[in-house]
């Protein structure tokens, strides 16, 4: 092969290539809002906020970003929006050992910043972030759950609270809750976290039944590490 | 070794300007390494530390190409640059722009709600990775660059002496500068957001730079050892054919998982699987070439350029490709793992570049035959192994992250605090050990050809 051989494949063969790559991002632009919900001033204002605090200089979003702080993409999904707006505002008061500084965020830019990070847990992102299989797995096979276990799990608690080293670190542990609170604490607490724990994120469980709040807090109970071994 | 033309010294003043970057750079770096484990260490947040980390090595790298490409094109064309001025003017203006934007990061550090909007854009901070750099200043940026490849361009035309090289580096120039323009709109989408921020990041390093950093090593091979043109340039078609066939399709890789359409798995994962190949035919070229030429002029520049080869395939080719396919992406994206990958990828396929012209060029800039090369060569291996060792730390962490978070579903600042805690001790220490390399390759640049009495001894 000659050098001017060489040179002419480089210059149309890239140009080919680049060709394809600009016919594929056409399309791609064009199936992309179908993939996601539409865009309000709300989640467009969010997106600036996003920007203007630099959330990607810690976090990540889609998995890109900093790697210093946990990514966002399904955050809003996660956990509980109040507590998120708490958190926004002043990471250390929700938990005192956050590593966010209060960055100034106000009530309204964190509302923006909420409806925005919604929008980005409902994008079809091909099933990233995985379900951790091994997490999904524990603890279902051959065995029965509890009502208050399946409540646990329905509700997501375990995205904020932590137990035998599976599940959240922004909230108190439970591994052995059971030994510390009694029932009458439990169901007040649900309904009313506020005034059991000054400052609490946890949004209020009123809307639960009866039943279910009691059935959460048998299980809250059961929680009691030695019984377990 | 001496320049033939003197206009090519104005490639000192684009160096100096760069190795004093890359210093800040690692500073910084250790700074934020050490926020890893204490996060409130510094008084700027972590965020700040990253952004200045990043660009600093952007920007340093980028003005180490402009430095290298003045010295390489006037010496294609065997004639002075077009305008010495202009060369100067666009320095000057590049180090004024880079100075203010790194001021107003510290500013938006400290004063967070300073980041206003003027005419729609964020006045110090886009907030957008890599990118960082205010609308103005990439306006400024782009007219720099502009003003930089007009005077590449007119000083070809002047001998009109097309050399393969000079064609390549300068086609890898325009495509670095045109694919700047994606990064410069603001879309309300964070998935297009992403999408057209790809064509920037992933298009500079994988493409553009790849095919720069494949010119630049026929040049050196040229300089350091007197391969015949001839050669070097037909292998450097074939090698920057392969990054843009490659490379282009590549991108795919990155629009697995931001909300893109499935077909990119298919497309991402066969097209960047084979991006290794074009940097592994570097270091058989390098190896090579430098058989079958048994007279070293530059030991060190040699040195490095093949280091270069090889830890471009190493950084950018293995450690990319180990978490390139989607079945192993989707656990690894995201992680640590990318981390890891992009500092030996960064280290070894561009800032090793910069080095290894630098140490080609330099001798013949302030005209010294011979010079002490007992600093280039421990800066080189105090750099390589802090580098080496603090990838396999990130590598361990990226492992444990994967393991922990993803398939267990462990907490992710459970997984940071208490887990990975010992690597990002150790990482915090190879950062120290590469600092010191750095160190002793900055007092090289400042001292090399000013001690020739010692040289001889």
């Amino acid at each position: 092969m000659s050098n001017k051989t060489a040179k002419n494949l480089f210059i149309y063969g890239s140009l080919f290539f680049f060709v394809i790559f600009v016919a594929l991002t056409v399309d791609t632009m064009g199936k992309l809002d179908k993939r996601a919900p539409e865009i309000t001033d709300d989640v467009n204002a969010g997106k600036m906020a996003w920007h203007k605090y630099d959330c990607i200089g810690c976090h990540t979003i889609f998995g890109n970003g900093s790697y210093f702080a946990p990514d966002m993409t399904k955050v809003a999904e996660k956990k509980p929006k109040e507590y998120l707006k708490k958190w926004l505002m002043d990471p250390k008061a929700v938990n005192p050992k956050a590593s966010m500084p209060k960055l100034g965020i106000s009530s309204e830019e964190a509302d923006k910043l909420l409806a925005f990070l919604e929008w980005t847990s409902k994008v079809d992102t091909n099933g990233w972030p995985p379900k951790p299989i091994l997490a999904t797995a524990a603890g279902v096979g051959g065995q029965e759950l509890s009502e208050g276990q399946k409540l646990y799990r329905s509700l997501g608690c375990s995205a904020c609270h932590m137990m035998n080293g599976i599940g959240g670190t922004t909230a108190p542990e439970l591994t052995n809750v059971g030994r510390k609170r009694d029932k009458a604490w439990f169901i007040g607490h649900f309904k009313n976290p506020s005034a059991y724990v000054p400052n609490s994120a946890m949004p209020s469980y009123e809307k639960l039944k009866e039943q279910e709040l009691n059935d959460l807090t048998d299980y809250m109970l059961s929680l009691k590490q030695e019984v377990k071994k | 070794m001496t320049i033939k033309h003197e206009s090519q010294k104005i490639a000192q003043n684009f160096y100096t300007f760069a190795v004093l970057l890359f210093i800040v750079q690692v500073l910084v770096g250790i700074i934020a390494a050490v926020q890893f484990i204490w996060p409130d260490f510094f008084f700027l947040n972590f965020n700040t530390i990253r952004t200045l980390h990043i660009n600093a090595l952007v920007v340093w790298l980028l003005v180490g190409f402009m430095g290298a490409t003045y010295y390489v094109i006037s010496e294609e064309s065997e004639t002075e640059l077009w305008s010495l001025p202009l060369a100067k003017f666009q320095f000057w203006a590049t180090v004024i722009t880079i100075t203010t934007v790194v001021l107003g990061y510290i500013i938006m550090g400290l004063y967070p709600q300073a980041n206003i909007l003027v005419f729609g854009t964020r006045l110090l901070n886009e907030g957008r990775e890599y990118i960082e750099a205010p609308r103005w200043a990439d306006i400024m940026i782009v007219v720099s660059i502009l003003l930089f490849l007009l005077n590449c361009f007119m000083t070809v035309l002047k001998t009109k002496k097309w050399t393969g090289i000079q064609g390549v580096l300068l086609g890898g120039l325009v495509f670095l500068a045109l694919m700047y323009l994606p990064g410069m709109m603001y879309v309300k989408s964070m998935v297009k957001d992403q999408f057209w921020w790809w064509w920037v990041v992933h298009l500079w390093v994988e493409g553009a730079w790849e095919i720069i950093a494949g010119s630049l090593l026929a040049f050196m091979l040229m300089k350091t050892i007197g391969a015949k043109r001839e050669v070097v340039e037909k292998w450097m078609y074939v090698e920057v054919c392969l990054v843009l066939f490659t490379g282009i399709l590549g991108t795919g890789h990155h629009y697995y998982w931001i909300g893109t359409p499935e077909y990119w798995l298919w497309v991402g994962g066969i097209f960047s699987s084979l991006e290794p190949i074009p940097l592994l035919l570097m270091v058989w070229n390098a190896f090579r070439t430098t058989r079958e030429t048994r007279n070293v002029e530059n030991k060190v520049g040699l040195y490095y350029t093949v280091a270069n080869a090889i830890f471009n395939f190493v950084g950018a080719g293995l450690w990319g490709v180990i978490h390139t396919l989607p079945q192993v992406n989707k656990w690894t994206h995201g992680t640590q793992i990318t981390t890891a990958h992009a500092h030996l990828a960064f280290y070894g396929a561009y800032v090793l570049l910069i080095i290894a012209m630098i140490y080609v060029t330099l001798p013949s800039i302030r005209g010294v035959k011979e010079f002490n090369s007992s600093r280039a060569y421990q800066s080189f291996w105090w750099m390589t192994i802090s580098m080496v060792f603090n990838v396999l730390t990130l590598t361990g962490a990226g492992m444990v992250q994967t393991y922990m978070e993803r398939l267990m579903g462990l907490d992710y600042v459970a997984v940071k605090a208490t887990y990975n805690l010992w690597f990002w001790i150790l990482r915090a220490i190879f950062g120290v050990g590469f600092l010191i390399g750095v160190g002793i390759f900055v007092i090289d640049y400042f001292k090399l050809g000013k001690e020739t009495a010692q040289a001889k001894a």
